[in-house]
């Protein structure tokens, strides 16, 4: 059994294949790509496919990350191209190589969006303030129920900037399998400290990252 | 582009991939060189219409010609019909996002009547006139229809311009080349349905008037503009031959049959009496053993998909079912597909056969005896004795199985409380027979569940002269059944009469119901199949404001002369037949099925003499 790992981004109309349905369409496509997929033993045998991150609903990236597993060796590159020959619109294989790290060295992930207001430069007098408070406490919904959180500690803002029509915003946030953070969390603290109406746009999951900022592999 | 607007609301609802496109298999063309577009649209939401697969057929049949494109189209959720009305989204087509309306062809699958309401609701989503002779003279903006139900379209009538009788493989493809032709030509649609009602297979409504007796019944039908007298269906005579996609759509979202489909034979040689599928696509065709195998490799290939059905009315009456399932299930189990069988008479398997069916074979066992009494059964012509159940239950038993299921038909033609209570003594020997073998499964008890649906005399069918049982004799019968079986092992389910009421009404009505459907639709019915959508008190208010009776289609016996409302439409199997098995059956006579004695039906006539070599 050979030990994969792809790094695929998923975008345009992609985004709105969920979590849940991600899975069958990868496996349809890795059994269109007619390469040797290693199946479980067992009485219910199937193929293995790990998401390392889940990514909502409506969400762009340009670096999930699965593990799977095939039969044979079969060249990086060529895994790569048989698979892109065959997948859906709006999603592609960037590389495919060996598993470095264990999924749980993931630490936190970067995203950018835009909050498209008529006045960015009010909303981002509101940002400005709501950063700079003491704590950014929301409520999250988790499995146990709905718990508030300080939001503020473990966000990273990595850019923020004012265009004609929006705030585009670059920002990290805790991931993987200890605390995730969603940059809804931000969306909605920012709608309650902030009169101007804004939507968000265009967000995007653009790395995932390891502690000390080193790029998950 | 619509589709900006689209995106705007699509994390709004429910499983936003319905309503994007962008499926792998989904075909794009370029639209400046495409001369005639179609919009092949399924009146009910992309779950259900995306697993039909007269769809899937006639999509990739369609687009294999360059310069035509043939789209899909669904009705939208409740969800996001409301986002479309709010936002003046157009009903528009997955591959290009193009709004229907702009197409040459709107075109709807008519699989069962509770969809006709969808049709009207999905023609005011697109913008489209929902009356026929509303629409513009210009040539665009067809609106047809296919399918079963359309082999008596007359509720519909008033709504589609031309009605696509029979298989749509050849003429659908005839029908667009007339249209290139004509539309280079400038015609006008009148000028365009006059041409297309000489196609065989094509009925334009409009061209045929019917005129009534004080009595309501059909008095003549009058034929207008040099339109054919009788319309007959399309059949495609070699079936091994015939086109066969070699990809699907395959869908990001689950669908109900979410899988491979191979058809393997069309037609059924049983006759069940009640069964219209089973008259109205004869002659029983199959394909080749060899043809089917290399359809299903060929699908799985390219679709990725691990599961497989086998599509038919009856698979088991394939002249070679031994080898070709012996083939596929070696093509399956190497390649880690399953194979999904449906209900197959398992009487003359080969033991080594039987053995590899039994290993894939995962869900319980179903039989449909339909009538509760061999007198019951004789009548509706369904060849399933006593016996044969006990055996296979036997047979299921010793295998391990612990549950079966039974599906029954309520309200048949002469049926009395002695056969609702056969129902029950039948589900009482298979418990008993349970108890008795000494074999059985250990530590389970047996479990039996009956499900009874309410009979719907349909047209083209031995029984399209029956009346049906109404509410008051159905609910009878079904506390009937609820008292007589035992409670601890049968689990009983029916349907809701008033269900199956409104089928037969629009199943055997005539033009007079086009208002009804209209006035209904007004009044917010729709997806009236989804038991939660359906309001059966706004359906009875619209027959009353139209001044139409149901008992009048529902409860009425037909006289064997009466002019039919399908009397003009022509599916070979001939109207002295249907009337020959209608008294066959009230003398509870069986009749053979096709490959032991042909019964003479009709159909034979048109494929040049036998139907069996």
């Amino acid at each position: 059994m050979i030990r994969l790992r792809a790094v695929f981004s998923k975008k345009d109309r992609a985004k709105y294949i969920s979590h849940l349905d991600l899975n069958r369409c990868m496996l349809r496509t890795f059994r269109r790509s007619g390469l040797p997929i290693w199946y479980t033993e067992g009485f219910h045998s199937h193929p293995y496919f790990s998401f390392a991150l889940a990514l909502s609903l409506g969400y762009e990236s340009e670096c999930e990350i699965l593990d799977f597993n095939l039969n044979e060796e079969v060249p990086f590159d060529e895994v790569r191209d048989r698979l892109n020959a065959v997948m859906p619109d709006g999603m592609e294989i960037i590389s495919v190589a060996e598993q470095v790290r264990k999924i749980t060295a993931i630490t936190n992930a970067e995203y950018s969006f835009s909050l498209v207001t008529d006045k960015p430069e009010s909303l981002i007098n509101d940002i400005k303030s709501l950063i700079n408070q003491e704590q950014i406490l929301i409520e999250k919904k988790t499995k146990k129920g709905v718990k508030t959180v300080d939001i503020k500690p473990d966000m990273k803002i990595v850019s923020c900037e004012v265009s004609e029509k929006s705030v585009d915003m670059v920002m990290r946030l805790p991931a993987g399998t200890q605390t995730n953070y969603n940059p809804s969390l931000f969306f909605e603290a920012l709608k309650n400290v902030s009169d101007m109406p804004f939507e968000t746009a265009e967000i995007r999951r653009t790395g995932i990252f390891c502690e000390n900022n080193e790029i998950f592999s | 582009m619509l589709k900006e607007k689209i995106e705007k609301h699509l994390l709004e609802i429910q499983k936003p991939s319905r309503y994007i496109g962008g499926e792998v298999g989904s075909i794009i063309k370029d639209k400046s060189k495409v001369d005639v577009r179609f919009a092949f649209c399924f009146p009910d939401t992309y779950d259900i219409g995306m697993s039909h697969l007269g769809m899937k057929i006639l999509y990739s049949l369609t687009n294999e010609r360059e310069n035509y494109w043939c789209e899909r189209c669904f009705a939208p959720s409740e969800d996001f019909e409301a986002i479309m009305r709010e936002n003046d989204i157009p009903l528009y087509a997955l591959e290009s996002l193009d709004p229907i309306k702009d197409f040459d062809f709107i075109g709807f699958t008519m699989q069962y009547e509770l969809s006709y309401t969808n049709v009207l609701n999905m023609l005011d989503l697109a913008g489209i006139p929902i009356f026929a002779r509303d629409r513009t003279e210009e040539l665009t903006q067809i609106v047809v229809a296919g399918g079963p139900c359309v082999c008596n379209p007359e509720p519909l009538a008033d709504f589609f311009d031309l009605f696509i009788l029979g298989e749509g493989e050849e003429v659908n493809l005839e029908l667009m080349d007339l249209y290139h032709e004509m539309k280079k030509l400038g015609a006008s649609r009148k000028e365009f349905l006059r041409k297309a009602c000489h196609i065989e297979g094509i009925y334009v409504p409009q061209f045929y008037k019917f005129h009534y007796k004080d009595d309501g019944t059909i008095e003549r039908i009058e034929v207008t503009d040099d339109a054919p007298e009788t319309v007959k269906k399309r059949i495609i005579k070699d079936f091994d031959k015939v086109y066969y996609p070699e990809n699907f759509v395959v869908p990001f979202t689950e669908i109900v049959h979410d899988r491979v489909s191979v058809e393997v034979l069309r037609g059924c040689l049983r006759g069940c009496r009640f069964c219209q599928a089973g008259f109205i696509y004869r002659p029983f065709r199959e394909k080749h053993a060899d043809t089917i195998v290399e359809q299903t490799k060929c699908l799985c290939e390219n679709t990725g998909y691990d599961e497989v059905s086998l599509a038919s009315l009856s698979t088991s009456d394939h002249s070679e079912i031994d080898p070709m399932l012996t083939k596929l299930l070696t093509y399956t189990a190497g390649e880690r597909i399953n194979l999904s069988l449906p209900s197959l008479r398992v009487d003359n398997f080969s033991e080594e056969l039987l053995e590899k069916i039994k290993r894939i074979r995962k869900s319980g066992l179903t039989f449909a005896p339909e009538g509760g009494t061999q007198r019951l059964r004789d009548v509706i012509n369904k060849n399933v004795s006593d016996e044969e159940i006990m055996n296979t239950c036997r047979i299921a038993f010793e295998g391990g199985y612990s549950s079966v299921k039974l599906y029954f038909m309520m309200g048949l033609p002469t049926e009395t409380d002695e056969d609702i209570m056969g129902i029950a003594e039948l589900a009482q020997r298979i418990i008993d027979l349970f108890y008795t073998m000494e074999n059985r499964p250990k530590g389970r008890g047996v479990q039996i569940s009956v499900s009874c649906a309410t009979f719907v005399p349909k047209p083209f069918t031995p029984f399209q002269f029956e009346p049906q049982d109404t509410r008051e004799m159905i609910e009878h019968k079904q506390k009937l059944l609820l008292d007589s079986v035992n409670k601890k092992r049968v689990k009983v389910s029916y349907h809701d009469p008033n269900v199956s009421i409104l089928e037969a009404v629009l199943a055997k009505g005539d033009r007079r119901l086009c208002d009804v459907v209209y006035t209904a639709w007004k009044k917010g019915c729709k997806f009236d199949s989804w038991g939660e959508h359906y309001h059966f008190d706004k359906w009875l208010e619209s027959f009353e404001e139209c001044g139409v009776d149901p008992a009048f289609y529902a409860n009425r016996r037909i006289s064997y002369d009466e002019i039919l409302p399908w009397g003009h439409l022509d599916y070979y199997v001939s109207h002295e037949f249907f009337v020959r098995e209608n008294k066959t059956a009230h003398k509870a006579i069986t009749t053979p099925h096709c490959r032991l004695k042909c019964s003479g039906c009709g159909v034979n006539k048109e494929i040049g003499g036998r139907c069996f070599d």
